[in-house]
């Protein structure tokens, strides 16, 4: 019986994806192409080299993981609270044999796995839409910042929605928290932008950890190990709050 | 074995206390009413019974098993219609009840079987392949039950399973309960008095987080035979009786709809003097009027609309 309750769930969550897919691609695709394009085409005059390559290629990497994170963040936390708050539909599951850790598991993975999926959109998009090529052994490295990013986003979406009762709450959040967090962390510029003595606190931020490693691995196929650790670590602690936190406000 | 047993289950939130030690033994078989006045605590106890609540004190058990501590075991032999339908508006009523099967862990021939003999028996089949927001309030709440009974649960709660229904759907409602009722335990609310009445073996009626009485609706009606309940209707003068009826001190209450007077005496043998007093002259009617189940209700717990 281990976890077919949080399979149970994940495949709803898939079936009900893959009923609007298209129109979620492309909703997805629309705002990192628009920074591409805004910032890499029209500020292309202003903007030399960034660490040796041309801005349009520098910036393709973070506004893939952008996409990634920010759509796990988002699906996990609506997903979660439109479940618990507005169709009750988590006591509906709560009143099964599953568990609360099936129900909290499933929900993380449905979220990571809507954040992998559209970072892959944004991927290709941006590599048939414009002229930046990887070096496709590099994927792999890439890859591994991408998931741990979207299972630490999802972690995070997942509490918001099951701690915050108003929608209002959860859109301060992402406005307040996610989105300075995650362009101070250097999606459109390196770190070395950074003063040199806030440099190393700045990259022990997962999420400069993230973004930085995530660029270098796919740009440069450097696979930092610290930055690995970093991430994985805090992906674990996340993955154990989440669990726990769920499992709390549920016995309330 | 008793179906369900609570033992002092107590429920506080805040200072309010919802449920106030509260015991209770259900047998097998049995269609249970829980009835009482909105507040009660009606759901808070089905809460605790289906696991989604835990008790700050007391014990309940579902067929022997703990529900704090078995939770998972409780669970296995429930089937739980909510208050408020919670059914998933992104999946069709068919997979709504798919779902249902996949987390009790039934088996892919055996759920479809049963999803469709289900979808039939609340008269869905046609529309299985719809979203529960397009059905009108009788239809969800048809789906509701439907979902409670994928995988034969032994005791089924049922929170307000007729409320907002039409007559139609309420008697659908009713039959598909009589017809379970040989296989599980029943465990209902409501606050149709006719439908504790005609559907229930054993009804307690409850107010303040209490039990009030226990019995069943023949039983709690027979409770009320001393009240000497009375109907009398007139042909004309009514203003001018009602003033005599009111003057009267043995007449404990008096209740007036148009020509129609509703009222009790505080004993059998005052009928006569009432009678000497308003004579025959304009006397259309007068008849002993038989407790309902209402009039039990109401007399437990008060006049007063709850806040
Ligand atoms: N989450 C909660 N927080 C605070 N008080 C609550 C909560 N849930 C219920 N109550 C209170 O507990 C009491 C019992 O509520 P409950 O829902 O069990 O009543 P009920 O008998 O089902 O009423 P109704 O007939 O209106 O459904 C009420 O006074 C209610 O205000
Ligand atoms: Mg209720």
């Amino acid at each position: 019986m281990m976890l077919t309750g949080a399979f149970s769930i994940w495949k709803r969550d898939m079936l009900v994806l893959r009923r609007s897919l298209f129109s979620e691609l492309v909703a997805v695709v629309a705002s990192p192409l628009t920074f591409y394009l805004a910032f890499g085409f029209g500020l292309r005059g202003y903007i030399a080299d960034v660490e040796g390559v041309p801005y349009t290629v520098f910036m393709a990497p973070g506004l893939i993981t952008m996409t990634a994170v920010t759509a796990a963040f988002d699906e996990s936390a609506w997903s979660m609270w439109f479940h618990r708050k507005v169709q009750r539909t988590i006591e509906a599951y709560r009143v099964t044999p599953i568990t609360v850790y099936d129900i909290v598991i499933g929900k993380i993975i449905s979220g990571f796995t809507q954040g992998a999926l559209k970072g892959v959109a944004v991927a290709a998009a941006i590599f048939l839409l414009t002229g930046v090529r990887f070096n496709p052994a590099h994927l792999a490295g890439y890859l591994s910042f991408i998931v741990l990013g979207s299972m630490v986003f999802s972690c995070a979406g997942t509490v918001c929605g099951t701690l915050l009762d108003k929608p209002e709450t959860i859109g301060k959040v992402q406005a307040v928290v996610i989105m300075p967090l995650i362009f101070l962390s250097g999606v459109f510029f390196p770190v070395s932008s950074y003063p040199e003595a806030l440099r190393s606190a700045v990259m022990v931020i997962p999420t400069t950890a993230l973004f930085e490693g995530s660029r270098r691995a796919l740009l440069a196929g450097a696979l930092d190990g610290g930055l690995i650790a970093i991430l994985a670590a805090t992906a674990l602690v996340a993955f154990a709050a989440t669990v726990a936190i769920f499992n709390r406000k549920m016995a309330e | 074995m008793a179906a369900l047993s609570l033992h002092g289950l107590t429920k506080r939130y805040g200072s309010l206390t919802a449920v106030d030690s509260f015991s209770l033994e259900v047998a097998r078989g049995t269609i249970f009413a829980l009835l009482g006045p909105n507040g009660a605590g009606k759901t808070t106890i089905i809460r605790i019974l289906t696991t989604l609540l835990r008790p700050d004190a007391g014990t309940a058990h579902v067929e022997g098993f703990d529900v704090r501590q078995q939770g998972q075991e409780v669970r296995r032999l429930i089937g739980v219609v909510p208050q408020d339908n919670n059914l998933d508006r992104y999946l069709t009523a068919r997979e709504n009840l798919v779902m249902q099967a996949r987390l009790h862990g039934m088996g892919q021939a055996e759920t479809g079987r049963r999803v469709d003999e289900l979808l039939e028996l609340v008269g869905l089949s046609g529309r299985r392949n719809d979203f529960p927001d397009t059905f009108s309030g009788g239809m969800q709440r048809r789906l509701v039950v439907a979902r409670a009974l994928v995988h034969r649960p032994r005791v089924l709660f049922l929170d307000e399973p007729t409320t907002g229904l039409d007559p139609q759907s309420r008697r659908a409602v009713w039959e598909y309960i009589e017809s379970l009722k040989d296989s599980m335990t029943i465990f209902l609310t409501t606050h149709y008095m006719d439908e504790a009445d005609t559907l229930c073996d054993r009804i307690v009626i409850m107010d303040h987080g209490k039990a009030l009485v226990d019995g069943s609706a023949a039983q709690l009606k027979e409770r009320m035979a001393h009240a000497h309940r009375y109907e009398l209707q007139f042909r004309a003068n009514a203003d001018r009786y009602e003033a005599i009826l009111a003057g009267f001190s043995f007449v404990r209450s008096l209740q007036r709809t148009g020509d129609l007077f509703r009222l009790s005496l505080a004993g059998e043998e005052y009928l006569k003097p009432l009678m000497d007093a308003i004579g025959t002259d304009d006397i259309r009617k007068v008849c002993l009027r038989e407790p309902t189940l209402e009039d039990v209700f109401i007399e437990l717990t008060g006049r007063e609309v709850r806040e």
